[in-house]
């Protein structure tokens, strides 16, 4: 059950057959012992979500406007912003980054879940451990390393519930059908190992039996960057080659690719994280090696990039109609994006400038949201029909979503990043003093401020777009919802 | 905050009514549309891409080489720590140091030593220490002074018409180097409208040989028994008497020591 005895044997690829009565049959089947649980991870997913948009506008807001409710203990900006990107990473990402996952992983092991329940627990679990975590940070409990603000008790409880849900997850490879495994599965069954590993070891180092002085940062930031990369860059990748493919109806580019892809990427992300910390107390060869496994991970995006692109080659054009399309391939290119950006803001000569400020906060907003949220929101657009039985209501709904987060995102990307170069070049500058680096960036602040109101909003209107769902107020009918009216025939099953 | 929107069972039944039946044959028309479960094509390896392999593979080792501080467990210095560095910073402090007149030096090493008793205005304290500001030990010549600072000054002494002697003025032998005295010697001599020769390191070198077995400090009949105006051998001359190779201070402050 190990991520290395994935087979390296080529599949062989069967000449296209019609999908078969059976094979409908099957998912069918699939599809409805995965329904309980899927969309309880959707849901809880997608209230975190909000929950986690109104704490961000406030601490956008105090960023600029720091008297706001200054003198509520639980509302001060060195609580609520913890609280935000907790939320946001364990709450909102983590687990509807599990649904999709175990969706994929139900529908690609052809069998079907057993004991849903036990998963509904599972996410209940977690659930709790997420509430529990945040009302530590709010009262005062945070630990203050960066993601891992959860108090100890809260992360004890996430802990259980992740083993929980993983065994789940693992369970279903062991009863997999057919002797293929698809790329998606490599990068989920990775993922899975890869968070306990990710977690475990943090949580040791820093809270069990803590590492001495700066090498708690080092830990610390060792953490979060894989996170990014081996837990949610895995999952959001997974599900990137399962949906590009699948709605287009094209095989995969290239087997070669994606198993250099794949292999590169785990070997090299493990290695990232202390780039963070360029000028930092540490010894020289540590950061340099991180910066240096970082300008390697171009092999992989590199990779992964052009795998997906020779895939889509020819089929862009659906992304006029296809919201799965639409999204993931979004993400796809933001993954792409997100990695160049990594890799250039990693270079001593450039971080000198941009660590520690308001750019490294697009950095990963870059990957947690333009490349890893976008996904997982074309996967629900894909699944959720699927599990409930009914098709998305409103395309305009969908384009508002589209369109709100896309502006939204790349506006607090824009500012973000401008600000941060500004606020780094000023922080350099020994004449200038520290409050004026800070003050010259209000104007981007403001910005970005506004970028989190478009977000908000598009967050606001999937949720209610999901709520119809939920509730069945979907719509009946055997075509699907698409984002512009198609003019040919064929195209319809491209969703 | 609490995401369960139903309890789970009430979401089963609310599964079943979502227009699937138990029986499976009616299969909802998403799963009927549905394309296969995708699969993967065996397109070969491209050239640039490898090209882009070797790209990154060089430039990441060509880093890590570069900016590695040599491996070494406590080099912060991303290059490589002590050679280029030290080269570099220890350049740039001697420079510095070259830059600065023995004068600007001497401050230096006055404020450190010297002023907490002598004042930054070298008028010392009143009854306790004596003044360097046109007292005739530190402007006359070079000679008392030098012995003053290399070996310390203790019992009565009269400066400027004042009586001291509560405190000792310790030997500065052990604490501050030939160059280091000779800097502070010159700075006192010529700071507070003092108006004497400078001192070189030499001549306190030459100073220190000489007085090299002379066990303890000086007292004021010791320095009164040299001339005032003995100046240290080798030194500039500013219009002074000649440096006279003159008799070691140890036979005159025989019956002292
Ligand atoms: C602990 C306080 C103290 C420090 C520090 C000190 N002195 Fe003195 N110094 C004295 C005292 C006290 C006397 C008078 C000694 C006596 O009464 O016998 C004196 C006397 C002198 C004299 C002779 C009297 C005069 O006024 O000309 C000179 C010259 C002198 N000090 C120079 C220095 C220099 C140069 C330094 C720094 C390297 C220094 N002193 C540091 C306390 C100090």
């Amino acid at each position: 059950m190990d991520a290395t005895e994935i087979p390296l044997k080529a599949p062989s690829v069967p000449t296209d057959v019609p999908t078969s009565n059976v094979e409908q049959i099957e998912r069918a089947l699939i599809d409805a012992s995965t329904r309980v649980p899927v969309l309880m991870f959707y849901t809880s997913a997608i209230v975190w979500l909000l929950f986690g948009t109104l704490l961000a506008g406030f601490v956008s807001f105090k960023l600029h406007s720091p008297d706001w409710f200054s003198n509520v203990s639980f509302l001060t900006w060195g609580r609520v912003r913890p609280a935000h990107m907790n939320v946001m990473v364990y709450g909102w990402a983590s687990m509807a980054g599990m649904g999709t996952a175990i969706w994929l992983m139900a529908r690609l092991c052809r069998t079907v879940l057993r004991h849903p329940l036990l998963l509904v627990a599972g996410a209940g679990f977690w659930n709790f451990g997420v509430l529990l975590g945040v009302g530590g940070i709010l009262v005062g409990d945070s630990t203050g390393y960066q993601w891992l603000e959860f108090p100890p008790y809260a992360a004890i409880v996430l802990f259980v519930a992740y083993s929980l849900i993983i065994s789940w997850a693992v369970l279903m490879f062991r009863f997999r059908r057919g002797d293929q495994i698809y790329i998606t599965q490599w990068y989920l069954l990775g993922a899975f190992l890869w968070f306990p590993w990710l977690y475990a070891a943090a949580q040791l180092m820093l809270f069990v039996v803590p590492v001495q002085g700066v090498m708690q940062a080092a830990v610390s930031w060792w953490f979060a960057n894989n996170l990014l990369f081996l837990w949610f860059g895995a999952i959001g990748l997974g599900t990137a080659y399962y949906m590009i493919p699948k709605v287009i109806g094209r095989p995969v580019y290239s087997y070669h690719l994606a198993t250099i892809g794949f292999w590169t990427y785990a070997l090299f992300s493990s290695w990232t994280g202390m780039q963070r910390l360029v000028d930092g107390p540490f010894p020289a060869w540590m950061i340099t090696a991180s910066i240096a496994a970082t300008i390697l991970t171009i092999i992989p995006v590199a990779t992964v990039g052009l795998n997906h692109h020779m895939t889509m080659q020819g089929y862009f054009p659906l992304m006029r109609y296809s919201p799965t399309l639409r999204f993931t391939v979004f993400g796809a290119i933001s993954y792409t994006v997100f990695s160049a950006l990594g890799v250039l803001i990693s270079l001593r000569s450039v971080a000198r400038y941009v660590n520690f400020t308001q750019a490294s906060i697009a950095y990963s907003h870059l990957g947690l949201y333009a490349f890893f949220t976008m996904v997982i929101f074309g996967s629900m657009y894909y699944i959720v029909p699927r599990l409930v039985g009914r098709e998305w209501r409103y395309a305009s709904l969908i384009k508002l979503h589209f369109w709100a987060s896309v502006y939204g995102i790349g506006l607090m990307i824009l500012m973000l990043l401008a600000g941060g170069f500004l606020q780094g070049a000023n922080m350099d500058n020994p004449s200038l003093a520290f409050s004026e680096s800070t003050q010259t960036i209000l104007p981007y602040l403001r910005g970005r401020s506004l970028s989190g109101v478009l977000l908000t909003v598009s967050h606001f209107v999937f949720a209610f777009h999901f709520g119809l769902m939920l509730f069945g107020l979907g719509r009946t009918s055997s075509v699907p919802t698409f984002l512009n009216p198609v003019e040919t025939e064929g195209s319809e099953a491209h969703v | 905050m609490n995401e369960q929107t139903s309890p789970p069972d009430q979401r089963v039944r609310q599964g079943m009514d979502y227009g699937e039946s138990e029986e499976v044959q009616e299969v909802h028309a998403a799963i009927q549309r549905e394309k296969r479960e995708p699969r993967v094509g065996l397109e070969p390896l491209s050239i640039w891409l490898i090209a882009v392999y070797g790209l990154a593979v060089f430039f990441g080792g060509a880093y890590l080489g570069r900016y590695s501080g040599n491996f070494s467990g406590d080099g912060l210095d991303p290059l490589g720590g002590p050679p280029p560095t030290k080269k570099a910073g220890g350049a740039q402090g001697e420079q510095q140091q070259a830059e600065l007149t023995p004068h600007d030096r001497g401050k230096k090493i006055f404020a450190a030593n010297c002023q907490t008793c002598h004042q930054a205005n070298g008028l010392g304290v009143p009854g306790q220490y004596p003044p360097l500001a046109g007292s005739e030990f530190t402007t006359g010549g070079s000679r008392r002074p030098g012995m003053i600072v290399l070996k310390g000054l203790e019992g009565p002494v009269t400066v400027k018409g004042q009586k001291f002697g509560t405190a000792v003025m310790q030997p500065w032998d052990k604490t501050l180097t030939d160059q280091r005295i000779a800097d502070v010697l010159t700075y006192e001599r010529s700071e507070w409208g003092n108006n004497a020769s400078p001192v070189t390191g030499e001549q306190i070198a030459a100073l220190r040989k000489e007085l090299a077995n002379h066990p303890s400090s000086f007292t004021e009949p010791d320095l009164l028994g040299v001339p005032a105006d003995a100046e240290l051998p080798g030194g500039a001359p500013v219009g002074a008497a000649p440096p006279k190779p003159g008799a070691p201070p140890q036979p005159q402050s025989s019956p002292a020591s």
